[in-house]
This record gives structure tokens, C-alpha cells and sequence, in this order.
């Protein structure tokens, strides 16, 4: 069987009917890894005796995955792609990782992703770099860049990451796969390493909606061990896919897809827009109502400091516990300062420093309320002024980049803030700050690489979310793409 | 713009430190982002807005009932290292 | 020349739970190193807090105890800080919205009540804890996360004394609300003492010192005697203070830990992982029944309602189960002096006795209302009453079943007294004519001892004498007819 393009349903009815073993799943796995692993350097590490786990019943059941390198699996190496964690092995396993051990899934290995989650590019492994499966010249994007790889690959049918500005959303543009966010605390965070706690959230790669909504009625439910899981709900989004869309409301925002805005812009983003602007008009023929939304350019512009802000204030104090005291590779030292000084000297590369630095300063006592609070506030104007048109729009789509996945270059390594960044790459955090699910989607190919849409609803409304990007999926025809599918 | 010297207090209060060319970057860093939070205090009644901690308020969220549940052997506690003695983690002389 | 005094305490205090603050793992002393440790006190990665309600409770209770105002809702907040004892990096407490704020505890120096201010009262996690060998040192685990209190109290304390009584009435509040066992040998409860000297008449406080972590009482109070005699010195020599944290040794005296350069910035915000939980006004009401009567006003009122004397109050207000059994005894008495009577002299001495706490102690406190009630009601006398509580604590039984069983209840019902009066004088005819003839008034004695010969002693023994002698010339007068 074409083991690479099958969804997870085909696979479960191939196993359920005999016509093949999990065992042989896990060895095709198995396989491409090995076919692929050095060149696009998708896994930290890979299990490479197959286990039997759980359920029989599920229709994960004996399918090959893969868990990004910052979730917690028991006796297993975890390392989240950082040298402060390279010989780390928690006793401990992440909620996910017991929910998809007793449905039955088979794990094959654990991703690399940007050291500690913090970046976008897969660049910052202690591993190496994290290449592009349609042009192994470019970046997949992060942090959960070997998850990404993985699926686009088609190593596995589907893969865990975690996005806390827009980790799995962005990668999946640049792999031409579906990565999907739910709402947050939809999926228990105990066992993610900690990023930025108030924006983490766990969520899945796919090679299609409807797999997506598989992975994520698997990972879903209230769990004690996370404060801030939401309660359980009594629906299956699966069961809802196909549900009628006729009269959903999507807007997307003037300033950000304005085809004047890109005069200057290369050919990508101008093509980009101009597809986009073609997606709508394919989605009000389907039956979605879309309207162009204005919102004030400079909330825009405050979306990518606001993030920069939280995001490493958290970080530094989330991080404070790797010290190579009780875990991890201790150093040498006079005395116990000096261990924990060197210890993290070695152990953090320079970006991740960086940004500890700027977070701690952002938290100083006088600091604090003209950066850090202010950014708090920030973010609540940016999320109050989506929840008002929540009220009336069902749901926000963007362009999840404007360009293809960019080259590897050389600022690309240590991702030095660009003052130029615009709104365009980094507009999905809004949906982080505000915890609603986000689901990117392919949307076309430039030269043969693909770009990704976004669509973004209501907080708790998973099932929707869902349900439209079937409907957009169903529009834009591109899915179960494995690179290779096309030539570059 | 920050002293270098500054930075490098910063870094060294965090428990790292890090060389003249990285402090280099991170002081430009920090020319950026703090250029880019100025004009978010001129946004109007911005000191009217609550600080957002929470992407939205939940109303089920609630304590956890004062019971015992699983938690971890020695073994485990003190697999991660190998300083230990008496089943305990070893660190050099801590002075107070 | 004289000083004016300003101490501030800050006080820790673990709570007692089954399980820890955020973690649930077990809240329990013990010796045995990292047996009680979850992942999460441990802050390994991708851990999570979950708080125990039952920690929340515990402090709330203890706020509204020491009369502060509870907030609206639950908050956390990390206090960041690198420490070998602090495995995340950063201790999970509150700032935003303490437990507790502006409250009060009333103590009594030198019979005076002195109104010591709290300035907050809030939740959080204790450390780990180090042993120090001579070259190196030991982390355990087991104390990682156990709920902990602070409360820290306004400069408002004046003397060594009064920080002595404010901390042996603080821990009473502890064990009245049963919040906490407060051993302080087991280093439940711990306090930080800030203190500084001024002039008479001087406005600004003057330079504070901190001693950390002390845990006996009377280390505290020679600890401050011996800072005050010496920033008394410094100050004489018209030199001056300097800040600083410093260490008590084992005699009392203080010697310098660190001078304070510049204060650790701990980098304080909301912890992102605890939902903020709302308060409701029945939640804290329901938790506000719970909260017993404190000393102070149990030794007032034992004073004021009882008349109790100071020292009979005072020893029985300073244990909250003596005084919980105290009260038990008195509500359901009669008589408030014979109950105290029974308790004081006869429960109390018995526990010092067997060495034995008032819940080991065998006689219920209704048991011995009851048996106060009966000696009032003089249905059995003083002595007996007390023969029989004995006897009761000795066999562990209850006193009302012995009365029961042995009949021992005193026979006080004059027509069954007299029948037996009757029957008595029946069987002694030789007796009776003593008297009715020759006026033999010593056969009453005779009589009184056949009466209580056939009752097994249950006859009032006034009662019957009087009977006796009644019948006796009632028979007297019936034979002259």
C-alpha cells in the first residue's frame, strides 16, 4: 500500500482488514527515517524497536507518530533540542503521551524543534538545523520543525507539536500540511516543557483536516494535572466535519491583505495576496460568507512585540529550573553558584540567552509596568477587539505567510529580531494570545513550494474550526501531500 | 541604549554569560523592542486596560481535593544525577 | 541612653494537609530522604502547580482568625530566584492578592491587651531542605512544596517580650483554628525578625536588621536582647547601624551573614498556570463557622461569665481541648464552681498523672456534667461523686453506667426510706422499746447503720437519721395513746 499518502483512516481499515500489520507500518517508518534522517535531520530520537501500546479499537491504533523533543516521555530521551537537556530522561509521562500510548499509536521518535521551542526557524537544535523537505536550501520553520518534517515527509501520518506564537501553524504553511492549534487548555500542557505558559498549546500535524480532527478528539479532554484544561465536552468533531457551512461569516483584515500594501513586495507575497483574494472568492461560491474587516495598524504592529514581550518574560522564569542541579549535565564548580553558572553558560545557546536577558529585564521592578504590563494590556486590546468580531464573524482567514519558506541564511541561524518583520509573518500569535483555534491548511504552490491559510475562530468552538477548514479543504482541493509530490 | 556592562549584570544575575559580540546583538536587540513598546504607551487610556495574565477567563477551573496521589520513588527522584549520596542530591558546600 | 524599640516579625508556618500545596504528593515529616516527591516538587520539566483546597481553606481560615480581609479571588504569583533549595527556580506564592491583609492579634503583656497588626497573611510553597556536611551539602526533596503561610506583622512590637508572646499566641491561634501542628522542633514554624533602634522622639525608623530563620521562641527573644544591647552600643558611640541579615549563633548572639547591598528584585508576576479562582461570600462564610473561639477570649470570658480566677482561666483556656472539654463540662452543669471543681482538680490532675492528652482521657466531658449535675441535685454526695469519678477513669468506664450498675445512686425518697425505716424497726422490736420506754437516743446511731447495712449505703444518711427519729417518736407517742 502507498503507505505515504494514506490517511489515518485508510491505514486503520488496512490494519483492521488484515491487509497490513502495524508492525509493517512501524518498519516503513522506520524506513523512511533512515532514508531521510541526514539530510533533513527531522528527529532527535528515534525508537527503533516497535512496542505495541493499548487500545485496539481507536483509529490510531497501531499508526506510527512522532512526539516533538519537548514532551515528556518516561524512560525515553527528552532533550527539548537544547545542550542543558542532552542526557535528560524524565520519569515522568506527558497527559498526551499516556492518551496516545492507550489509544494505541505507535510512537517512532522524537522531534527536533528550535532550542527550548523558542524559535521559528529549526535552525537552533543542538542537533543541527532542520531542513526543508520540498528544498532541503530552505528553513521548514519552527519551533516544532522536525514535526513538521516528519508529516511532510511522510514518515508518519501525523505528529505532535506545540505552538506558542505560531510553531506548528507556520511550519505546516511551509510544508504543505495541515497543523492545527485547538483552543487553549482544549489539550492538557502537563508534560510540554514550558515555553511561555499563558500562550503554549498543544497541537498536531496532518496531511488533512479530517485527520487533524482525529488526532485532536484523541488528545482533547480535562485533565487534573492542568489547571487550565477546559471541561470535557460530549461531541466528536469528526462527527461534524461535513456539517453545513452555508452562512458562516469569515472576515480577514484590510490591512494585512490590501494588494497596494505589496507594491514593493516580491513576486511571492504579490502572488500570495492575489491567491489568497482568489481563495475568497472560491469560499463565498462555496457558500461562506467573507467581508473585509478594518482594524487599527497599530495594534497590528503591536502583535509582534507584545508576543516578543511575554513570551520571554515567561520563558525566563519557566526555564530557571535548568540548572544541572537534579537533572540534566552537571558542570564542575567551586561551589553550587558556579555549577549553575556554567552549567547554563554551556548549556543555552546564544538566542536563548537573548531572550532570558530581555525577559528578566522586562520583569525588573522597574521595568515592569512601562513593558511587561503594558505588553499584558496590549494583548488584551488585541484579543478584545477579536472577541467583538467573534460576535459577528465566525472566523478570521489569513495567509499563514506571505512567502514560501525562506533560505537558509546566515541571520537566520541566530533569528535577530527584524525591525521590518511585518504583520503579514506574524499576525497568527493573535490567536495565542487569546487562545483561539487556529488551523492552517495549504493553499497553493509557488514554484513548486507551498503556502499555507489560515483560519482562526472563537475560543471553545474546535469543532467549528474544523468544520470550516473541511469545507475550505474541500474548496482548495490540496491534500495528503507528501514533498516529492511535486518537482522543485 | 543599555551599557554592555549592564546587559552583561542582567545575564549574570540569570546564571549565564555570554561573549562581547553576543552582547553586541543583545544590546541592539534591545534598541529594537524597546523602540517598538514606546508608542504602545501613547495608545489612549492604555493605563485603563487591564494587564491580560489568562488568554480568557474559565469558569470551571477549580482546587484540587487535599488527597494523596501518585508521586515518584527515590530511584526516580535521583535518576537525573549522578551526585548523590544518602539518597540524596550532592552539591558542593552550600554557605548561607 | 534609651532607645525606642521597632521589631517586625515575618513568620512561616506549614500547614497541615494530606497532600502537598501544588503537587499530590504527601504532605508528612519524616526522616527518610526524598520519599514524598513528586514531579512537580522536584521542577522537572513540563510540570504544572494544582492547588490544594484544602491548603486555600487552611490559610483563609487562619486570615480570618487574625482578623484581615480575604480577597475576591484565588491568585498566584512566582517569586523568581535562583537557590540550590528552590528547584524551579521559582517559589510559587502571592503578592497580587494575599490571603489575608490588614488584620490583628490581641495579646495580653503584663495583663495588658496589646493590638499587634498584620500586615498581610499569604500562601505558598516551602523549599527543599539542606543538611551541610563539612565539605559538602544534601538536598532532600520531601519538604519541597508543603503548604506554607507567612504572615508578616507590621513594626509594631516593642520588646523581646512582646515578640515572645506574640509568637506563643500566634501559634495557639494555629493549633485553636487546627491549621497546623506548629512544631517548631520540626521547623514548622519559623520566623524572621527585622529590627532597628530609634531615638525618643526620632520620626524615621532607624537601620533595619534581619535575622533569618529562627526557630525556638527563646532563641528570638535572647536574639533580640542581645541586637538590642548591641545597635544600643553602636548607637551610644554615635556610630551607625549598618543593614544587613545576620545569623543567630547557638548562644544567642548574632554575628553579620550579608550586608545588604541592594534588594533582590525577584522579578514577581501572575503565575500563569493557576487560574485566577473566584471567592464566593458563602464559601468564606462556611470557613468563617469553622473558626473556634481564640484564647484571649476564652480566657475573658471563663473570667467575666464564670467567674473563674485568672489562674483557673488561664489553665484552661491555653489548650483548646481542655478547653473545648471546660466548656462541654460547664454547658451541660448545673453548677458552674462544682464542675469546675471536677475538672481542674480531678481531670486535669489525672492527666498530669498518667502523663496522657484530654483525648486519651476516659470519662466523656457530658459524662461528667452528668455526674456534677447528680452531686448538685445531691442525689449522691461530694465524695462520692469524686469515689466514683476515679473509679470510672481507673475502670474506663462511664461514671453513669457504675452509678446505674451498682445502685449507687443515693436513696433520697423519703416514702421508700421510710418503708425501709419500718422494716428495720420491725426486725429490731428490742431497739425500738429502748427508745419509746427509756429514751434511749442511741439507737438512732443503730438505726442509721441497719438503713444503710440493708441499702448497700445508698440511703441519704441525713435523710434516714432524721426519718429515724421521727418514726422513732411517732411509735413513742402511739404507744403513750
Amino acid at each position: 500500500m502507498d503507505y505515504k499518502h494514506s490517511t489515518i483512516e485508510q491505514l486503520n481499515e488496512a490494519i483492521c482488514t488484515g491487509k497490513v500489520k502495524s508492525e509493517e507500518l512501524f518498519n516503513e517508518a522506520m524506513h523512511l527515517i533512515e532514508q531521510y534522517q541526514e539530510d533533513y535531520n527531522a528527529f532527535v530520537t528515534i525508537i527503533s524497536k516497535y512496542k505495541k501500546y493499548g487500545q485496539k479499537d481507536t483509529l490510531i491504533s497501531g499508526i506510527p507518530y512522532a512526539l516533538k523533543d519537548n514532551i515528556s516521555t518516561s524512560g525515553i530521551l527528552t532533550t527539548a533540542s537544547s545542550n542543558i537537556l542532552k542526557d535528560y530522561i524524565p520519569v515522568y509521562d506527558a497527559t498526551i503521551y499516556k492518551k496516545l500510548k492507550q489509544a494505541g499509536a505507535v510512537l517512532v521518535g522524537k522531534t527536533t524543534l528550535d532550542e527550548l521551542a523558542m524559535g521559528g526557524t529549526g535552525t537552533t537544535a543542538h542537533t543541527g538545523i532542520v531542513r526543508n523537505p520540498y528544498d532541503k536550501q530552505r528553513l521548514i520553520g519552527g519551533s516544532s520543525a522536525g514535526s513538521a518534517a516528519a508529516v511532510s515527509l511522510g514518515i508518519v501520518p501525523f505528529a505532535i507539536g506545540s505552538d506558542t506564537g505560531d510553531s506548528i501553524r507556520k511550519p505546516a504553511s511551509f510544508g504543505g500540511i495541515v497543523g492545527f492549534k485547538p483552543t487553549y487548555g482544549r489539550i492538557s500542557r502537563y508534560g510540554l516543557f514550558a515555553f511561555a505558559s499563558s500562550l503554549d498549546h498543544i497541537g498536531c500535524f496532518t496531511r488533512n483536516v479530517r485527520d487533524a480532527a482525529i488526532v485532536t478528539d484523541i488528545l482533547k479532554g480535562n485533565d487534573p494535572n492542568d489547571m487550565t484544561t477546559l471541561p470535557d465536552e460530549e461531541v466528536c468533531y469528526l462527527d461534524h466535519l461535513n456539517d453545513d457551512i452555508k452562512g458562516r461569516k469569515l472576515f480577514y483584515i484590510k490591512e494585512i491583505c490590501e494588494e497596494k500594501i505589496y507594491q514593493d513586495s516580491d513576486e511571492n507575497v504579490k502572488k500570495t495576496i492575489e491567491t489568497f483574494h482568489q481563495t475568497v472568492e472560491k469560499l463565498k461560491e462555496a457558500g461562506f460568507e467573507v467581508d473585509e474587516v478594518s482594524i487599527n495598524k497599530e495594534l497590528l504592529n503591536a502583535i509582534y512585540p507584545t508576543y516578543m514581550i511575554i513570551s520571554c518574560a515567561e520563558a525566563t522564569s519557566n526555564n530557571a529550573n535548568l540548572t544541572g542541579i537534579q537533572f540534566g549535565p552537571r558542570q564542575d564548580g567551586q561551589d553550587i553558584n558556579e555549577i549553575m553558572f556554567r552549567a547554563r553558560t554551556i548549556g543555552f545557546s546564544e538566542l536563548i540567552k537573548r531572550r532570558f536577558v530581555l525577559g528578566s529585564y522586562i520583569l525588573q521592578k522597574e521595568n515592569q509596568e512601562k513593558l511587561f504590563k503594558n505588553a499584558c494590556r496590549v494583548r488584551r486590546m488585541i484579543v478584545d477587539k477579536m472577541n467583538d468580531l467573534f460576535k459577528e464573524y465566525d472566523g478570521l482567514i489569513l495567509p499563514a505567510s506571505g512567502t514560501i519558506a525562506p533560505e537558509f541564511t546566515h541571520t537566520s541561524k541566530s533569528e535577530k529580531l527584524d525591525p521590518k518583520a511585518t504583520v503579514l509573518e506574524n499576525h497568527m500569535a493573535i490567536a495565542n494570545f487569546g487562545g483561539f483555534p487556529s488551523i492552517t491548511l495549504p493553499m497553493y504552490y509557488y514554484k513548486g513550494l507551498p503556502v499555507g491559510i489560515n483560519l482562526t475562530g472563537r475560543p471553545r468552538e474546535d469543532k467549528d474550526v474544523l468544520n470550516m477548514a473541511q469545507k475550505i479543504e474541500d474548496v482548495l482541493q490540496i491534500k495528503n501531500k507528501v514533498a516529492g509530490d511535486y518537482d522543485v | 541604549m543599555i551599557s554592555k556592562e549592564k546587559l552583561k549584570e542582567y545575564a549574570n544575575k540569570l546564571m549565564f554569560d555570554m561573549n562581547e559580540e553576543e552582547y553586541e546583538t543583545l544590546q541592539n536587540e534591545f534598541d529594537i523592542i524597546l523602540k517598538q513598546m514606546e508608542w504602545i504607551e501613547k495608545i489612549p487610556n492604555i493605563k485603563d486596560v487591564e494587564p491580560m495574565t489568562f488568554p480568557f477567563p474559565l469558569k470551571n477551573a477549580c482546587l484540587r481535593k487535599d488527597e494523596v496521589g501518585d508521586y515518584l520513588t527515590v530511584d526516580e527522584v535521583l535518576m537525573n544525577t549522578k551526585h548523590q549520596v544518602r539518597d540524596q542530591v550532592k552539591v558542593p558546600k552550600v554557605v548561607e | 541612653m534609651m532607645y525606642k524599640v521597632v521589631i517586625g516579625l515575618e513568620v512561616h508556618c506549614e500547614l497541615k494537609t494530606k497532600s502537598k500545596n501544588f503537587s499530590s504528593a504527601p504532605n508528612e515529616f519524616t526522616m527518610t530522604p526524598n520519599i514524598h516527591v513528586s514531579p512537580v516538587d522536584l521542577g522537572l520539566p513540563g510540570i504544572l502547580p494544582v492547588v490544594n483546597e484544602e491548603a486555600c481553606r487552611k490559610a483563609l481560615k487562619t486570615a480570618m482568625a487574625l482578623h484581615c480581609t480575604n480577597p475576591d479571588e484565588i491568585v498566584f504569583d512566582r517569586k523568581n530566584y535562583f537557590y540550590p533549595d528552590l528547584p524551579k527556580g521559582y517559589q510559587i506564592t502571592q503578592v497580587t492578592k494575599p490571603m489575608g491583609i490588614h488584620g490583628y492579634l490581641d495579646i495580653l503583656v503584663h495583663g495588658e491587651r496589646k493590638r499587634i497588626f498584620i500586615h498581610q497573611l499569604h500562601l505558598e510553597e516551602d523549599t527543599a531542605s539542606l543538611e551541610h556536611a563539612s565539605t559538602f551539602s544534601l538536598i532532600d526533596y520531601n519538604r519541597s512544596g508543603v503548604p506554607l503561610i507567612e504572615i508578616v506583622t507590621e513594626p509594631c512590637i516593642e520588646s523581646a517580650e512582646e515578640a515572645v508572646q506574640f509568637l506563643e499566641d500566634l501559634r495557639d491561634v494555629f493549633l485553636f483554628c487546627e491549621v497546623s501542628e506548629a512544631k517548631s522542633n520540626y521547623g514548622q514554624m519559623r520566623c524572621d525578625v527585622n529590627i532597628s533602634l530609634m531615638k525618643e522622639g526620632q520620626k524615621e525608623l532607624g537601620t533595619k536588621v534581619e535575622m533569618k530563620n529562627i526557630n525556638a521562641f527563646n532563641a528570638v527573644k535572647t536574639a533580640i536582647e542581645y541586637e538590642i544591647q548591641r545597635q544600643s552600643e553602636i548607637l551610644d558611640r554615635g556610630e551607625k547601624v549598618i543593614q544587613e541579615t545576620r545569623r543567630i549563633d547557638e548562644d544567642g548572639k548574632t554575628y553579620s551573614m550579608r550586608e545588604k547591598v541592594d534588594a533582590i528584585d525577584y522579578k514577581y508576576f501572575i503565575e500563569p498556570n493557576i487560574p485566577k479562582i473566584p471567592l464566593s461570600k458563602e464559601y468564606l462564610d462556611a470557613i468563617r463557622k469553622e473558626i473556634p473561639m481564640l484564647k484571649l477570649e476564652r480566657f475573658e470570658r471563663y473570667q467575666e461569665e464564670y467567674g473563674l480566677s485568672e489562674y483557673d482561666a488561664g489553665v484552661l483556656s491555653a489548650d483548646k481541648k481542655i478547653s473545648d472539654y471546660f466548656n462541654t463540662v460547664i454547658e451541660n452543669s448545673e453548677d458552674v464552681s462544682l464542675a469546675l471543681n471536677f475538672v481542674t482538680t480531678s481531670v486535669l490532675s489525672t492527666l498530669n498523672k498518667l502523663n496522657i492528652t484530654i483525648d486519651e482521657f476516659p470519662v466523656k466531658a457530658t459524662s461528667i456534667a452528668e455526674l456534677v449535675n447528680r452531686v448538685s441535685l445531691k442525689k449522691i454526695s461530694f465524695d462520692h461523686g469524686k469515689k466514683i469519678l476515679y473509679k470510672a477513669i481507673e475502670e474506663k468506664k462511664d461514671p453513669i453506667d457504675l452509678i446505674n450498675e451498682q445502685h449507687l445512686e443515693q436513696i433520697n425518697d423519703e416514702e421508700k426510706l421510710l418503708t425501709i425505716i419500718n422494716n428495720v424497726m420491725n426486725e429490731h422490736p428490742e431497739q425500738v422499746r429502748q427508745y419509746v420506754e427509756d429514751g434511749n437516743t442511741f439507737v438512732y446511731n443503730f438505726f442509721v447503720g441497719q438503713v444503710m447495712k440493708t441499702t448497700n449505703r445508698q440511703a441519704n444518711p441525713n435523710i434516714s437519721l432524721q426519718m429515724i427519729k421521727e418514726e422513732l417518736e411517732r411509735r413513742k407517742q402511739n404507744e403513750r395513746k
